[in-house]
């Protein structure tokens, strides 16, 4: 079996006749091959790499990116008080209201959750998708990090969300002071939502393509 | 046999398709790159990590079953006092207001706003409760050496759930609420928020060993 031993050092599940279960983690070792394999643990499907992985991923993000635009120029919210009237509310505009009153730290904080988080999941997700496609072997380990820091971040731009949610539960002093969600808030979830199913869709032993096969 | 036949004796229902496998429990494949290695025996704490993409192969578990599950008990109780305490109280001008979690989605809902406050209710309340209450019932019976009736299919609800669970971000989200509201009224934060805080803690605690601890737990029992 050590016919393809390349630069490959690492020996791997697929070049032994093994797969490793993504489910519970067992490894099992296909004895006679057929149509399709469940692991004999969890009964979950045995496959190398998840189908149509990078398919999946390209249309979830697509469709993130889409949804980026109304999510940042519709309002999320509308506030209106006797004091200041109506006014409504932008994801950029909530930040630099939250700066000018003091608060930079938050501002900073929001700013990085709700703008920087999901356009860079988009742009990071698109190269990591690119880069596998071609079966690069360009800084594979730095590419595993990458997705391994979008996976752990992704969930945190849920962040203005809930903000909106909690300040409409919170607001409600009838005529006087108010907060209702705007539509720019849907689009938003929107984002979030999609730009986790692109990150859960994408497979990352993609990165470490086989040297002698061709999937 | 001759891939042909088998395709036809399949076809008639007289072969399986599925492929014969044999488990290896002595090995582990590395779920980011598919490196394979000697699965490591790991003391208590020590974690092993893949040596070409540097992700989790495993972690020696600090607790066991017994401690796990009073992790999670403790979780229930938590939820519970952080979903029924107000959150904070708001005072303007005299007039006060609390609120829940709840009534927070409740008007977000009676805004219009119905899509929102189902996924906020969806990732602050319904998927960590399912969350407790799965491990919960996986572990208890692991705690009394037996594996739960639908082990398999608790066990992959509470790793899709697990992703969807996010009480640390709606913690984070209310600190935020109740900074961006300071200008506005007096906040007094309540014991919804401090729970929350605690609840954060005791679901990091719980997850932070995964789940491929309690597969290889319930492997050796009988079902």
């Amino acid at each position: 079996m050590s016919t393809v031993a390349s630069s490959a050092s690492v020996p791997t599940a697929v070049s032994r006749g093994l797969l490793g279960c993504e489910c519970c983690g067992l490894v099992s070792e296909v004895v006679a091959a057929a149509d399709s394999a469940s692991c004999p643990r969890c009964g979950f499907a045995l496959r190398a790499r998840k189908p149509q992985s990078l398919q999946r991923t390209a249309a979830y993000l697509l469709a993130a990116a889409v949804l980026y635009l109304p999510a940042n120029t519709l309002p999320i919210m509308a506030t209106a008080s006797t004091l200041t009237g109506r006014e409504s509310h932008t994801i950029l505009g909530g930040i630099i209201e939250l700066w000018h009153t003091g608060s930079w730290d938050l501002a900073f904080i929001v700013f990085i959750a709700s703008i920087a988080v999901p356009i860079l999941k988009i742009a990071a997700l698109t190269l990591l998708a690119f880069t596998a496609r071609r079966k690069s072997r360009w800084r594979q380990a730095e590419r595993a990090t990458l997705y391994r820091v979008l996976e752990t971040v992704g969930h945190w731009s849920m962040l203005d969300v809930f903000v909106v949610v909690l300040l409409v539960g919170m607001v409600r002093f009838g005529a006087v002071a108010s907060v209702e969600p705007g539509p720019g808030l849907l689009a938003f979830g929107g984002v979030v939502v999609l730009t986790m199913l692109a990150s859960a869709s994408f497979d990352p032993r993609l990165i470490w393509p086989e040297p002698a096969t061709d999937d | 046999m001759h891939a042909v036949t088998r395709r036809v004796l399949a076809g008639l229902g007289l072969v399986d398709r599925r492929s014969a496998v044999r488990a290896h429990p002595e090995l582990v494949a590395c779920e980011e790159c598919d490196a394979v290695y000697r699965r490591p025996s790991l003391s208590a704490g020590a974690v092993a990590r893949c040596a070409r993409c540097g992700s989790t192969l495993g972690r020696g578990h600090l607790l066991a079953v017994d401690g796990q599950l009073a992790l999670s008990s403790g979780a229930l109780v938590v939820f519970v006092l952080a979903n029924v305490s107000d959150i904070v109280t708001l005072n303007l001008r005299g007039v006060h207001a609390q609120v829940t979690l709840w009534e927070s989605v409740w008007f977000t809902w009676l805004s219009g706003q119905e899509v929102v406050a189902l996924l906020a209710g969806a990732t602050a309340f319904a998927f960590p409760l399912a969350v407790i209450l799965l491990r919960l019932y996986v572990l208890t019976p692991l705690a009394a050496g037996r594996r739960a009736r639908g082990f398999v299919p608790a066990m992959r609800a509470l790793r899709w759930m697990t992703r969807w669970s996010m009480v640390e971000v709606f913690l984070f989200g209310a600190l935020v609420a109740i900074v961006k509201i300071g200008g506005l009224a007096s906040v007094i934060p309540g014991v919804g928020i401090f729970s929350f805080g605690m609840l954060t803690l005791l679901l990091a605690a719980n997850q932070a060993a995964g789940l491929h601890g309690i597969w290889q737990h319930a492997a050796k029992l009988p079902s």
